[in-house]
């Protein structure tokens, strides 16, 4: 036990830690944000998981295709899209039930990315690092957080712009009260459906752009179960946050702890079941939401879909 | 094949006895039944076109890919028997499914219960020492017990700490498999006792474990498919006749009024949650021991049958009846798929059209009941 | 009128006719849903810098007609002038361009989001809190509404909301405002308010205000003309100088009405008060020997944010009585009633039925014991929509109708026929479902499976809410009839006509407490008004 107490201590002291940490926390922030915003108006978006992956593979496709970053970067954002484009369009205009219809998409998604790759075999070129000059010497976290791949670095202004554009701006004002109240914005003279299905496109491009960055910003290849279920920490993500911004942006983070603990344990030597610590991640993401979920407050609306008439 | 057909007629006879159709609807259902049919038409055609068009375009040949399917699913020779027998496991889930579905309860971790289940039944059979059917028995109460286990922590953590049954099962699925992968490292729990495999795989089951086949016409029928219909016929009456079915509708339809007359719903609800682990957790062990999945456990037995099955009980829109043929359709495309690989085209192509096809089927009722709304509310369409 | 319509018979000289071009003229405006006929070649003029009464009971096609001049539904016939210039409304939002707005009767705003978000909410501009805020005070100093911009709307009580209801549809300086049964969550001082608001809005920049209402009170005292509507057809109209009580309430009914026994369902409050201090007396009045069946003991309710619901309310109810517990919606009235149905939970307190203390918060307890609820919202606690008549009556009873276990059709069928004649339930068949029935429909069953389980107190909860007149009293005489034979009544109503009309004990309800008791016979309307605005008289 006091060995363990030990080794942990250097784990938690090691940069390694937290370099992972960021590494593992950004693909969930990117996808969480996005979520976020589309929870914010009311979908229960299921789906993330088979956005990020697609995301990650129309960027492989983009580097391939390319070879340029930043098309690379566009065309895994163009892949969430993609997908969030069927499931906004099938539940918040069809009516069909989202639960299924993000299920079904994560069945696709991972079909589809899967025989794709088998079919064309796309080579990634990763984005190197590239350091922010005196930021990056801050201790401990400065290495972490300015020392990465320039895709990382799109998640600083991400979080306030996503912040600005609920809290702020109309389109937010609206999402929200889509989310809270639909047929209150409804009869005020919003058009329900259509805000749902734009904060669902949002979210895509989020989840797209955390393919991306798994792709060409992390791993440099495309593996087809190279998201295995972060999508899914994402959604915990932004439960765990209360669906606040910053709660969910904490939730990113301490997921991301938990997973780069089991690996950051296993770099410094430290014998452990890597099996138990792949579980860490989810099974602390379900501790702290049996910690957290009791207390906070949902959008009332969530998961429910619109009709005018009915109330 | 003419098993599943005659039990699906009965039980589409139940379910409707139990629907409040007035007795003149029929005409009226006659009326709209064709732009009905041609709707799901358009819609079907719509997605394997979609597919076809994806085989082409990487290189393939679509109507290889279809026929291969065919060929695997019902033509060769003991294809439809295997496809009976992969049925069974997606069955099973769909019907425990529609039970935690009927009661409002979203389960969505069956691909990890049915891991777990899987692995338990693998334990209790290759380290236990009982006499054949008993051996058999035990197995699958211990699948049932943990798949039950599982989807009970999601009961505990939504009624004591309102965590979404969604997101908890969820996030289980990922715990199950870890569990399973570290527990094939141990040979104290499911790794083979014979230490020169050198891929973490279970003990070979005996003999007494595996579940007989029935021999129709040359094919091979698992008994777990008897199992699997016994149980739907019995979930579909209970769901329909009975006081405890009547008080998980309500409690499913209206949580507030059931608990205004007395529907626990934590006892009916979490009842209805642990049964759809247990019913997934079993069809783990039916699988295992069928003998389609090979003769022992593996890590990746599950193999997206619970995710499979889930979408089974989804398009089935809760009716068990349509369960059955929808896990039939599901298993014809697995059994099709083992035929595409020697067209060259990679045979993840039927996850693929597997997807379109329930997205195909999901979008004609959605585009009637928003006519429906249209027409009643005047919005004009 | 224009002679090419198709007026109705009895129609008055139209008040149209004395201005020049109507702000608002709907023309042979028909909605029909299915087979039912919402509206029916209706026209109506709406003149400029006048209150336009539009009267009717429940279900005559007032909400319809306004609902399509505001875009939320489309006619299927008809044509809508403004200023004589013909135009379609397709939403909405369509309908703010054109100077339209409405203060709904459920109120349009966002609960968790603040005062002057809500009243932006919807417009196509910039958001800019310190712009809107400075807004939103000026129109709440110019009508005297004081209302804090930064307030949020979980916080305000009812009546402040419908002045923030009021100051959003100030705010887009409409020329024409709908008003939907603008009182019934109002105190009647809050009422008063209101109306010279109104008074204030329309003279002083000529705008047109239709109040859609089904109480001859309200129509009599604030407008200057009112359309009468009754199943879907224009049936009068008149100054409503030249109109009464009687002669408005025989248009809506369509049949002699007698205003003192039908006081409650018309909206009369003075006729009702004198009802309850004239022949209610000795009418089953339970006497201090009757025994306590219902006693709520210092009940208390916080919501999750801490705010207090119930406060320490306290109420008995003894047999063969009925008690009315008044109050202005929102003060409790709704966690009371779920509290006694079991579906939440007391903070502290405990409820006692025939003088045994009861587990409220076990599933079924309550009704186990003979507490039998008619619930405020049927939807939401009362039936189920997607079962069928016959299984929402026995919802309290499958054991009765099953034998180990399995349910026996034939018992439960025969059970349902029996039920839907007693209480003249309209369905196809015991198998329709319920959603299929009409609202009184629904509410008889209701009311059967209540009343059938023979229980010793009745919960009704605002049990009259969305029926026609003639539903109303069938619901009246029900339940004095269960008083009669002995169950004990609690009345829960925002109606102070109906409390003061059925019950024989009065209480008043205010932010969770109990302000006042009093016996029918010493009702006092003054008294009453002011313990409804939270002053113990």
């Amino acid at each position: 036990m006091i060995a363990f107490g030990g080794s942990l201590l250097d784990v938690i002291s090691s940069s390694t830690m937290y370099s992972s940490t960021m590494r593992f926390a950004a693909l969930m922030a990117f996808a969480a944000i996005g979520e976020w915003v589309a929870e914010k108006s009311g979908t229960l978006n299921i789906s993330v998981e088979g956005m990020v992956l697609t995301g990650a593979f129309t960027a492989a496709l983009g580097s391939y295709w390319f070879h340029n970053p930043w098309l690379a970067l566009l065309a895994g954002v163009v892949g969430g899209f993609l997908v969030a484009a069927v499931q906004a369009n099938m539940s918040h205009r069809l009516g069909a039930n989202q639960f299924v219809v993000g299920l079904t998409l994560n069945v696709l998604a991972v079909g589809l990315t899967a025989f794709l790759d088998a079919q064309i075999r796309p080579t990634v070129s990763r984005v190197p690092e590239f350091e922010i000059p005196v930021l990056s010497r801050i201790p401990l976290i400065g290495d972490a957080l300015f020392n990465r791949t320039w895709v990382l670095y799109l998640l600083y202004p991400l979080v306030p712009f996503a912040w600005f554009l609920v809290y702020r701006t109309r389109w937010g004002l609206e999402v929200r009260s889509v989310g809270e109240n639909p047929q209150a914005a409804d009869v005020s003279g919003i058009h329900v459906n259509k805000r749902r299905r734009q904060a669902v496109y949002f979210g895509g491009a989020c989840a797209g752009l955390a393919g991306a960055y798994l792709t060409i910003g992390q791993s440099g290849s495309f593996a087809a179960d190279g998201v295995s279920g972060r999508g899914f920490l994402a959604l915990a993500a932004v439960i765990f946050g209360g669906w606040t911004l910053k709660g969910t942006i904490a939730g990113a983070l301490v997921f991301g702890v938990f997973q780069a603990l089991g690996s950051a344990y296993q770099a410094l030597g430290y014998e452990a079941n890597p099996s138990l610590l792949g579980a860490l991640p989810y099974v602390m993401a379900l501790a702290t939401l049996l910690l957290f979920a009791y207390r906070s407050r949902q959008p009332a609306s969530l998961g429910r879909p619109f009709v005018r008439g009915l109330t | 094949m003419n098993a599943t057909a005659v039990t699906s007629d009965g039980l589409e006879a139940v379910t409707t006895d139990a629907g409040q159709r007035p007795p003149n609807a029929f005409a009226s259902i006659a009326g709209r039944a064709l732009p009905t049919v041609l709707l799901y038409i358009a819609s079907i055609c719509a997605a394997l076109g979609l597919c076809a068009i994806l085989v082409s375009s990487t290189g393939g040949s679509a109507t290889q890919v279809f026929s291969a399917l065919l060929d695997g699913s019902l033509r060769s020779a003991g294809a439809w028997g295997l496809t009976i027998s992969t049925a069974t496991p997606l069955l099973v889930v769909a019907v425990g499914t529609i039970v935690g579905a009927k009661a409002g309860m979203d389960n969505i971790g069956q691909e990890g219960q049915l891991l777990l289940g899987a692995g338990a039944a693998a334990f209790v059979a290759t380290r236990l020492d009982l006499p054949g059917p008993l051996l058999l028995l035990a197995s699958f109460l211990a699948a049932a017990a943990i798949g039950g286990l599982w989807a009970g922590l999601a009961a505990v953590m939504k009624f004591t700490r309102k965590v979404p049954e969604v997101i908890s099962t969820l996030l289980l699925i990922f715990i199950a498999s870890q569990v399973v992968t570290f527990s094939l490292t141990k040979k104290w729990l499911l790794r083979s006792l014979d230490s020169t495999s050198r891929t973490n795989n279970g003990e070979p089951l005996p003999q007494s474990a595996r579940l007989p086949g029935i021999e129709i016409f040359g094919n091979v029928v698992t008994w777990g498919a008897v199992v699997a219909l016994v149980m739907t016929l019995l979930v579909g009456i209970v769901l329909a006749r009975t006081t405890i079915g009547f008080k998980l509708r309500v409690l499913g339809l209206n949580p507030r009024t059931a608990r205004r007359f007395g529907v626990s719903a934590i006892g009916i609800g979490g009842g209805a949650l642990i049964f759809s682990g247990a019913a997934a957790g079993l069809a783990g062990g039916l699988w295992l021991t069928g003998g389609s999945a090979g003769d022992r456990f593996t890590g990746g037995i599950s193999s997206n049958i619970g995710w499979q099955g889930l979408l089974v009980a989804l398009l089935a829109r809760q009716k068990v009846s349509l369960a059955v043929t929808m896990a039939f359709v599901f298993a014809g495309l697995r059994t099709g798929s083992q035929f595409v690989a020697a067209t060259g085209v990679d045979r993840r192509i039927t996850d693929v059209i597997q997807a379109m096809l329930v997205l195909s089927l999901l979008i004609p009722p959605a585009i009637q009941s928003l006519q429906g709304r249209r027409r009643r509310s005047g919005v004009a369409a | 009128m224009n002679a090419g319509h198709d007026s109705p018979a009895d129609v008055v000289a139209g008040v149209g006719d004395s201005l020049p071009t109507p702000a608002v003229r709907l023309s042979a405006i028909t909605k029909r849903y299915g087979a039912v006929v919402a509206c029916n070649g209706v026209d109506i003029d709406l003149a400029a810098g006048r209150i336009h009464g539009v009267l009717g009971e429940n279900g005559a096609g007032k909400s319809t007609l306004m609902k399509i001049l505001i875009g939320l539904i489309q006619p299927d016939e008809g044509t809508i002038t403004l200023d004589g210039r013909t135009v379609v409304i397709s939403d909405p939002l369509a309908a703010a361009d054109l100077g339209i707005a409405m203060v709904h009767q459920h109120y349009s705003l966002v609960e968790p989001l603040t005062v002057w978000e809500n009243v932006l909410l919807g417009e196509k501009i910039k958001l800019d809190r310190k712009v809107a805020c400075e807004r939103v005070a000026a129109i709440s100093d110019r009508y005297g509404l004081g209302v804090d911009p930064l307030a949020c709307i979980a916080d305000l009580t009812a009546g402040q909301r419908q002045r923030v209801e009021i100051i959003k549809c100030l705010r887009r300086e409409p020329r024409i405002i709908i008003f939907d049964e603008p009182t019934s969550m109002l105190t009647p001082a809050e009422s008063d308010q209101l109306f010279s608001v109104l008074r204030t809005a329309v003279v002083d920049q000529g705008r047109t205000v239709a109040l859609v209402s089904h109480k001859l009170d309200e129509i009599l005292n604030a407008t200057d003309e009112v359309t009468i509507m009754r199943g879907g057809r224009v049936v009068d109209r008149t100054p409503t100088s030249a109109a009464t009580a009687s002669s408005l309430a025989q248009a809506m009914v369509g049949r002699p009405v007698s205003l003192r026994s039908e006081a409650a369902a018309l909206g009369l409050i003075a006729a009702a008060a004198k009802d309850a201090a004239g022949d209610l007396k000795g009418d089953g009045e339970a006497g201090p020997e009757a025994p306590i069946v219902l006693a709520v003991r210092n009940a208390t309710v916080l919501d999750s944010d801490g705010r207090t619901l119930l406060d320490n309310l306290s109420i008995t109810v003894r047999a063969g009585e009925i008690v009315g517990l008044a109050g202005v919606e929102g003060n409790g009235q709704r966690q009371l009633g779920d509290v006694l149905s079991g579906l939440i939970e007391l903070d502290s307190g405990s409820i006692e039925v025939s003088g045994t203390v009861i587990d409220a918060a076990r599933p079924g307890a309550l009704g186990k014991v003979g507490v039998g609820v008619i619930p405020e919202d049927r939807h939401d606690s009362g039936c189920v929509l997607d079962l069928s008549v016959a299984e929402n009556l026995m919802l309290g009873a499958v054991g009765a109708t099953s034998r180990r276990g399995i349910i026996d059709r034939g018992a439960m069928e025969a059970r349902a026929i029996e039920l839907m004649k007693a209480f003249d339930i309209q369905a196809r068949s015991p198998h329709a479902p319920m959603g299929s029935l009409s609202g009184g429909n629904q509410q008889r069953v209701v009311l059967a499976r209540e009343l059938s389980a023979e229980p010793i107190v009745l919960i009704a909860a605002q049990p009259t809410r969305g029926l026609d007149v003639g539903a109303i009293e069938y619901m009246s005489e029900r339940l004095r009839a269960a008083a009669a034979s002995g169950v004990g009544v609690l009345l829960i109503s925002t109606e102070l006509e109906e409390v003061l009309t059925l019950a024989h004990r009065i209480c008043v309800v205010h932010e969770g407490r109990i302000i006042g008791e009093m016996a029918h016979h010493e009702a006092d309307l003054e008294r009453i008004g002011l313990m409804l605005g939270g002053v113990a008289a």
